[in-house]
């Protein structure tokens, strides 16, 4: 970190002075937007926030569970509930009464700027991984906490560059995160087809804007240029499996599935995924198919739910992997696990598993696809969060990495090193920039891939 | 001194018992009130009726999540929690009659007596656990001590017919004097009842909440 930038809460920071503004008062504002926060028109989340701010019973439990804390050495301010208690003394404090009337007694403080700012730095320690609220006897949510935080913060112009300018508003006006033009785009997709074709030694045509196809796939766009290989496999399992099916380009709206609204704000959130189901509706696909990312999953299959009225979402929604699992079971897709004979393990996103419930399908394409499939321990609902979520993934600011690789990578690493493999699969963007980091970081003798990856590498023609 | 005499063993019941239902229901319905959030379970969930109610059942009783991961304060836990539902139940017990009624009187009083000591060590003991807690947290186990304590030096918990004849005063709103030990323990019971539905003590509702309304969704999948 620059000796520039001030020091707020830990040895880690998140949040630039211009997001920030540490200086600046900004209590009263913060105080405004809080009250908004608490009241039932902030509908989105408002049972499980104001149930999670009432319930905890200060038993720790979900400390003994959280990645950051235990990784950190049992580091007091990375503990679940003093994370928490920042926002809830503060609610005690100026929104209920026994906080107004004996705050020491119930622990209710004060809100000060130097408290505001290490808030505002600590709600970006948490990934919103909901491991702990899986093993807190009293389903109080830390996440939502944080999460709630986050919005309020951000109601009052706090917010990570990576997460707003750079990634919704970026997304809302380039088409896709990545701020891809469409000729840019439709060159990457003409390389990628080159590729496909050298590899394989076959032609997998892929096409681009067809309207009234039955699927429009839409990746996460950082994929174009991280991941390559899961874009590729995917084009060769539609091809393999006859699909109608096409990518979009930015000149059709956006085209790109990932919505950083998910890990800040419910207006951001909202606004892209409106855009996105326009863009699907002026396409007339039949099914949205989304790609290998955790979090566009979770906001097309259940966020979205209440937000956007059925009527106005006249098509199907499936992940890729539903999908997959689907052709495999019809024969639609035949697979030969012997071209895939390393050991192969897989990582539950959050997204996916804990918030998405997609336990099942991955598990049987993996053991379709791969000779050696070995699961890691803990999984499925306690998996350790890799620690790429909630936009960690793209936010390497200063030594911001090395936060993430010194917590939750560490352990997901003694996790990865336990099983043996030599390749972990998973179905999230943001999992596999975490991944590419901890192989590397930790130099484990072992890569990650994407689930369409090894699909494609398995497929009989 | 009558009149004060008067007031805990024949007002303060009626009084706090109304408090106690009309604080939980207005909590109750604060929550139920609110507005549909978007889905944000937690997978996998029990789906049927039968399977929400065994896993329910399995916490309230077993406490599972603390034995899962969180061992050192199940067995306190699990003491304490179990002692207040013999509590719980010895008024109805008493009520009917039942040989049963004192012995598990007893057997609750030093339950809560126990388990809320341990809890109370178990907060003291591990630094990162007295951290996070704010007074109030070793005020709610001191009520329950103090309640179990008194329950049981007096010999309330015990006294099946005593307590019975006084209960049923009460119920046939003709309510008379317990023998003047038993005063202590009525009060405090009756502070402990008013106390409840202001206090975080009334988990076990928000509880039914955190896990129908949210935890487990709605979805079935
Ligand atoms: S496990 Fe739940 S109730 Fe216990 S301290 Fe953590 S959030 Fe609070
Ligand atoms: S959501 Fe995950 S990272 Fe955040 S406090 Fe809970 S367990 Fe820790």
């Amino acid at each position: 970190m620059s000796a520039a930038v001030k020091k707020v809460f830990d040895d880690y920071r998140v949040l630039s002075d211009e997001a920030l503004q540490p200086e600046k008062p900004r209590v009263k504002e913060f105080l405004a937007a809080m009250k908004k926060s608490l009241q039932r028109d902030n509908w989105t989340f408002w049972l499980p926030y104001v149930l999670s701010l009432e319930a905890c019973m200060k038993c720790g439990t979900c400390g003994e569970v959280c990645p950051v804390y235990q990784a950190s050495g049992r580091k007091e301010i990375y503990h679940p509930v003093y994370r928490a208690d920042m926002l809830r003394k503060i609610y005690k404090r100026y929104f209920t009464w026994p906080g107004r009337l004996f705050p020491a007694l119930v622990g209710a403080e004060d809100l000060t700027e130097e408290k505001l700012n290490a808030l505002a730095e600590n709600v970006y320690r948490c990934t919103v991984c909901r491991r702990c609220a899986v093993a807190c006897p009293m389903a109080v949510d830390n996440g939502v906490i944080v999460r709630e935080a986050r919005k309020i913060l951000d109601a009052i112009g706090i917010a990570p560059e990576e997460l707003k300018e750079n990634g919704t508003a970026k997304q809302l006006q380039a088409g896709n995160a990545p701020g891809i033009n469409t000729a840019a785009f439709l060159d990457m997709v003409e390389f990628l087809e080159e590729e496909i074709r050298e590899a394989r030694g076959y032609e997998v045509k892929i096409p681009v804007d067809k309207e009234g196809a039955e699927y429009l796939l839409m990746h996460n766009a950082g994929d174009y240029l991280a991941f390559a290989e899961t874009v590729m496999g995917a084009a060769e399992i539609m091809h393999a499996a006859g699909a109608d099916w096409t990518l979009n380009s930015p000149q059709t709206g956006i085209n790109d599935a990932v919505n950083y609204g998910v890990f800040y704000s419910d207006a951001e959130f909202a606004r892209i995924i409106k855009a996105q189901v326009e863009t699907v509706k002026r396409l007339g696909a039949r099914v949205l198919v989304v790609g290998e990312c955790g979090h566009a999953f979770e906001a097309f299959k259940y966020l979205i739910l209440r937000l956007i009225p059925e009527k106005e979402r006249p098509f199907e929604i499936k992940s890729i992997l539903e999908l997959i699992d689907q052709w495999i079971k019809e024969g639609r897709l035949k697979l030969d696990p012997q071209k895939n004979p390393e050991p192969v393990t897989f990582h539950d996103s959050c997204k996916l598993g804990r918030l998405g419930g997609m336990y099942e399908e991955p598990r049987r394409i993996l053991k379709a696809a791969c000779a050696d499939f070995r699961e890691m321990s803990p999984n499925r609902e306690m998996n350790l969060c890799c620690g790429g979520g909630s936009g960690f993934a793209i936010m390497e600011k200063g030594n911001f990495l090395e936060f993430h690789m010194e917590t939750y990578g560490k352990l997901k690493a003694e996790q990865l090193k336990a099983t043996g493999a030599s390749i972990v699969a998973c179905a999230c963007s943001n999992c596999k920039a975490q991944f590419r980091e901890i192989i590397r970081y930790h130099k484990l003798p072992m890569r990650y891939a994407g689930v369409s990856e090894l699909v494609a590498n398995a497929l009989v023609r | 001194m009558e009149w004060w005499r008067h007031f805990v063993a024949a007002v303060l019941p009626y009084f706090s018992l109304a408090f106690f239902v009309a604080g939980l229901l207005y909590r109750v319905l604060y929550w139920s009130r609110a507005p549909k959030h978007l889905h944000w379970e937690l997978f996998p969930y029990p789906h049927t009726l039968g399977e929400q109610l065994k896993e329910m059942l399995t916490e309230v009783f077993t406490l599972k999540s603390l034995f899962l991961h969180n061992r050192r304060a199940w067995l306190p836990s699990l003491t304490m929690h179990w002692g207040i539902y013999l509590l719980v139940v010895w008024p109805f017990l008493v009520l009917a009659g039942l040989p049963l009624a004192a012995p598990a009187g007893k057997a609750g009083g030093v339950l809560a007596l126990a388990g809320s000591l341990l809890l109370l060590c178990y907060r003291l003991a591990r630094s990162e656990v007295r951290r996070l807690s704010a007074p109030v947290e070793y005020l709610n186990l001191l009520f329950i001590f103090a309640l179990a304590l008194s329950g049981l030096q007096s010999g309330f918990l015990g006294d099946a017919g005593a307590v019975r004849s006084y209960l049923l005063g009460l119920a046939r709103f003709t309510p008379e004097q317990p023998p003047a030990g038993y005063l202590a323990p009525v009060l405090l019971a009756e502070l402990f009842l008013i106390y409840v539905p202001l206090s975080r003590m009334a988990h076990f509702a928000a509880k039914f909440f955190t896990y129908h309304k949210v935890k487990w969704g709605e979805l079935h999948r």
